[in-house]
Parts: structure tokens; sequence; C-alpha cells
């Protein structure tokens, strides 16, 4: 497992809010679940001293871990108000932030995530399902019976696409380690290098399924940078140029970052590229 | 959100980047009014949203007697396919010298990227392949206001100095505008100064609104229309429709049909949250296109209920075949109601995209 254990402490931004309201009570679920510590506070500014589903409600991040043991945020802060949030929980000494919110501006997502740099938090997002390590914990809103214990790690642009590989890799009997979402987004925290740096440090995880989308070249640098067996799925082979395609990271901009070219690049890297989800859990079984 | 040239500009001048003198015309006959303020030598510029506009005819130069002449011929041109409507008339510049400066963002480094060419103007992409060195590049922390002296110096090399006041106020222009591109091709020197000849601002969708922009015109009126229902949208050439929740899972699920040598006919992600209401209008939609005679729908996803799923695609009610791959909460009722009014739902995603392919033929 990387990022966090059972032991893990969570807060959750914008925790009175519809989604934020809901996913808590399912990352607690699966905490209760697997014994772990799951959510332990929220943060609402001016809803202080209300609770959601029994977590207390702070009004700011710093009351928050003034009063509870977390290291890690999931936030789920609407878009134009997430950048100020993301700083808000680095300032204050969270070292993991989780960034569930769609739509955040660009240059908000450029800044907080710089600014997280320099408090040495660790950004995954923004436009992202999140994470969950199996039988440890999960943080944001990745639906956890589809995942199983096991050694292949997963680290995706997508969320649904990924649910789809993880659900596929279950039933074939190949179980996860961690499953990452980085995000969809043209500018996020954590990149493929980044969590395959995590995986190759993690002594559970002997395999890794990379999933890409079109737009920018962020999974060549992944694939490139690390030493573990790798498979690849690349989304968007059939995707128009200059045509975004849901995700604001996914668009094929300038001639560059089309899906087939990616394919291309990562077959002369020596790393199996599938080319449907299905055929992955008969690649992984290669590599391990 | 594209800005045209006409648009940027004067954004562009508000940051103190000087531009030269010009008018927006949308009829031949308004040029000769303007020739008195502009001067006798004058550049029309098609307004069209088309890269190398320039060596696609559109860009010409007159004098006063021929300007309402040139303007005609530039009024009847395509300019690869798109129609010119507006023209923007400047004043000709006494151009000594051209570069060329980009500002856009580097998703490696998730900051500014700066870009400097001392050879701007039309050939600028032939001359960054032919030599990549021609092209100079830094990055800049986004939590700067400014770019660093010293990161000045590295961009500009030889090249001289009074281009840094406007490249500087370019960059003020790309962060405070919300841009995913600020670019000035060609940046160029007269004996007057320095000029913004050309200008290209590209503005984060996600930031429209407190941009103060209300319509995002880069979208048709059918993806404006899916974009109020809160759907991404793309129209696509083929037969087969596609519905799906996620971008990655629909994007996967179009590249399925192209693996199964069928051609999907959009791209549409419903979001989070696929309830009745919101499956009905995805799916009436994606039927109303002429030439959709089947629909795959795609849903995966621990929260998505598949009864309501199933009500939302009854109720719409659509001529062409649906068919049904989704995973979720009550799958069994789903797959009863499904089953009841004739509509398959299928294990897989292959399964779905294979059942879609016989119906086509």
């Amino acid at each position: 497992m990387i990022y966090g254990d059972k032991n893990l402490g969570v807060i959750v931004q914008n925790i009175t809010g519809k989604q934020g309201t809901f996913h808590t009570e399912l990352m607690n679920a699966y905490a209760r679940e697997v014994g772990g510590r799951g959510v332990v506070a929220g943060v609402a500014p001016g809803k202080g001293g209300r609770e959601v589903h029994g977590v207390p409600v702070y009004n700011t991040v710093r009351e928050a871990l003034r009063e509870h043991d977390a290291t890690a945020s999931v936030c789920f802060v609407p878009g134009s108000a997430a950048g100020d949030s993301i700083m808000e929980a680095a300032h204050a000494g969270i070292d993991l932030a989780v960034v569930i919110t769609e739509h955040i501006p660009v240059h908000d997502a450029m800044k907080a995530i710089a600014y997280a740099k320099l408090h040495d938090c660790a950004v995954i997002g923004p436009n992202c399902p999140g994470l969950l390590s199996p039988g440890e914990c999960k943080l944001g809103i990745m639906p956890a019976h589809l995942t199983r214990r096991g050694n292949v790690g997963v680290v995706s642009r997508s969320g649904t696409l990924t649910y789809e590989v993880v659900d596929e890799l279950t039933r074939a009997g190949i179980g996860q380690s961690t499953v990452v979402g980085i995000g969809g987004d043209p500018v996020i925290g954590q990149t493929f290098v980044d969590v395959l740096a995590r995986f190759e440090e993690d002594p559970q995880t002997k395999a890794v399924v990379v999933i890409g989308e079109v737009g920018g070249n962020l999974e060549e640098e992944g694939v490139r940078s690390t030493d573990l067996p790798l498979v690849t799925y690349i989304a968007g082979v059939s995707a128009p140029p200059e045509k975004r395609m849901g995700h604001a990271g996914a668009i094929i901009e300038g001639g560059e970052g089309d899906a087939r070219s990616k394919v291309r690049r990562l077959a002369a890297l020596n790393v199996p590229v599938a080319s449907r989800p299905s055929e992955i859990p008969g690649l992984i079984r290669e590599v391990l | 959100m594209k800005m045209l040239e006409y648009e940027a500009k004067p954004i562009f001048s508000q940051y103190g980047i000087p531009v030269p003198k010009g008018v927006l015309i949308r009829s031949p006959d308004e040029v000769t009014a303007h020739l008195t303020e502009l001067g006798d030598g004058v550049v029309l510029k098609a307004q069209v949203d088309v890269g190398g506009r320039g060596k696609a005819g559109g860009v010409l130069m007159a004098d006063g007697a021929t300007a309402s002449e040139t303007a005609r011929e530039l009024f009847s041109r395509e300019i690869k396919g798109v129609p010119v409507r507006e023209i923007l008339v400047e004043e000709r510049l006494a151009i000594e010298h051209e570069y060329y400066v980009s500002i856009a963002i580097d998703r490696s480094s998730k900051q500014p990227v700066i870009l400097f060419a001392d050879a701007g103007g039309v050939e600028i992409e032939n001359a960054a392949k032919a030599d990549e060195s021609a092209i100079r590049r830094v990055i800049v922390a986004p939590l700067l206001r400014d770019i660093p002296p010293f990161l000045m110096r590295e961009l500009l090399g030889g090249a001289p100095k009074e281009l840094a006041p406007v490249i500087n106020s370019l960059y003020h222009v790309f962060q405070e505008k919300d841009a995913m591109l600020a670019e000035i091709n060609p940046l160029v020197t007269t004996p007057r100064g320095v000029y913004a000849a050309d200008a290209k601002l590209i503005v984060d969708d996600n930031a429209l609104a407190r941009q103060g922009i209300t319509v995002n015109r880069d979208l048709s009126e059918r993806e404006r229309e899916a974009e109020q229902h809160g759907f991404s949208y793309v129209e696509l050439d083929g037969t087969i429709g596609v519905i799906g929740n996620g971008a990655g899972l629909t994007m996967s699920t179009l590249d399925l049909i192209e693996y199964y040598n069928g051609r999907a006919a959009n791209f549409l992600d419903v979001g989070g949250g696929a309830d009745q209401e919101r499956v009905k209008h995805a799916v009436r939609l994606v039927a109303s296109m002429p030439k959709v005679s089947v629909i795959v729908v795609n849903l995966l996803g621990g929260i998505t209920r598949c009864d309501e799923v199933a009500k939302g695609i009854i109720a719409a009610g659509v001529a062409p075949t649906v068919i049904v791959r989704m995973a979720g909460t009550n799958e069994e009722e789903g797959r009863r109601l499904l089953a009841e009014c004739g509509y398959r739902m299928l294990e897989s995603m292959d399964a779905a995209v294979k059942a879609a392919m016989e119906v086509r033929s």
C-alpha cells in the first residue's frame, strides 16, 4: 500500500456539502469494515460545532487539526474555492490533499499545487476519484466493493474507467495493492512519475497498471521513470484533434498528445499496451 | 475559449502592450471611412479561428486606392473552409524584425512555460521543427507575479531589451485572464517601438464565469444544449450513439467501437449521479441525430442506480435500438424493467459493443 494505511487519520473539507456528507459515510463504512481510523473530522467555514454522520465539524482545517490527529484531507470544495482550500490544508500541516473537485480553474490548480509543495504537502487530483488501498484505507469516492487486496498497483487519469479495470482485475482473481486516480485535468499534483516512485518503494506492489488518456505526455514520462513491470492502456485512440473529450486534460493540442502516437511510444519502450480494458488481466499475468 | 485577434488586442493594450491602430469591419464599404485615421498603407486580416491564417490567404495588404477592392476580395474568401465575416483593418507597421513569444501551461512541471524565438512570423513552426534550439524556453514559478530578470535575460538572449516589459505584460495577461495560452506572433520592432502585430488568447473554460464570459463560442448548438444538462458532448462522424459515465470510460467505449470496426456518432458523458431525468435527456439528445441507428449505454459506478437508469431509457422511448451495459446498485431490478420493455442489458462493454455492431449491420 502507498500513501497511507489503516492508521491514517482523514479530514473532509466541505463535509456539509451533498457529496462531502455522502462520501464521508461511505469512507467511514469502509474504515469500520477494515478496522481503520477513517474520517475523524470535517471542515466547513461557518458550520463549526455541527456533526455529520457522527463526525465533528470545524470552521477551519487548523481548528480540526488542533483537536484531532489527521495527516490527510479529502476535498469536496467546489471549483472556484477549491484552490484556496488546498492551500489552507497544506498551510495547516496536512501531508496529503486528495482533491475530488471538478472544474477548478487551471491557474488556481497551478498556484495551489506550487503552494502545497512549499509546505511538503502532496496533492492528488484535482478532478479525481481519490485512492483506495484494499484492506487499509479509502480516500475519495471509489466503489470499494469492486476492489480486492493483492499485489497489483493501479494508477489512472480516469474515474469510472479505473473502476472498469479494477473490476476486470478482481473478476480475474488479481487483487490490488493501491488504486490511485490522479485526475483528468491538464495540471494535476501527483503524476504517474510520483505515484510509480511510491509503488517502487512498496514491497506489496509487484506490477502496475498505468491507465492514460489523450493529451500531454505524462504517461510516457511515468513509464520511463520506473523499473516495475507495467501494463498500460490509453483511452482516446478514436478521439479527434482539438476536441475536449470530457476531461479538461483530454485534448489533442497542436498535434501533440494523441493516443496513437502515445501507444507507439509506449510500445517502443517495450511496455505491453492493451488495446481494450478486457485484455489487461491477461497482460498483467504475463508480467507478474 | 479562443478569443479572436480583434478581441484579444484591446485586452493586451489594457495591459500596456502596444498594438497597431485598427478597426473591425463587417462589410467592404466600411473600409474607406477609416483610411484617414489608419494612414494610406493598411493590412486587412480575416477574423477566423484557424491556424496558419496568413499562409492560407487570410491576410492582405492594401493602400488607399485598393482598400475597398481588397476588402471585397477577402470577404469573398473562405480560409481553410471558414467564411470571412469580419475583417480587422490595421495601420501597416514599418517592421524591422519579427520575434515570437508564447506563454502556455507546461503539464510536466505544472507551471507556466514561456517560449521565445528570434525569428517569428508565419514560419515559426517549421523553424522549430528544423532546429529545436531556435526556440528558447523558460519555466516560471506560478506564485511569482513577474518574470524574474534572470529568467528574462535567459529568454531574450541577444534580443533587444525593450522587448522585456512587453513580455512581462503578456505574463500578466496570462495570469489575470485565466489564459491557457497567450501568444504574440509576430512581436515586432519598428522605428516607433515594439508592437504586438498579432494576438492570440485562449481562456480556460473552467474560468469563463469569473472572466465575465457567458457563452462558450467554441461549442456547437447541440454541444451547448448538452452542457446545460451537465453533459460533456462531442459530435463525431459515425452512426453508433454512445452514452457513458466518466470521460475515460466513455472514450474507452468509443475506442472499443473502432476496435470492432464501427464508427461512433458521438461522445456523451452524463457525469456523476445518472438519474432518470438525466438519462432520458441524454438518450433523446443522441437519438435526435438522424444518422444514429443504435445507441450503446455504458454506465459503471458504485452509486449508479440501475433501476433509475432503466426508467430513464424507457421514458425516452426513442426509435434507435438501445443496448445497455450497466453495473451499480439495484442491478436486477434494472435488468427486469429493461427486459419487460424489450431492451437488452449485457454483462460487459465488449458484449454491448459487439451487440451494437450486429444491430447496425
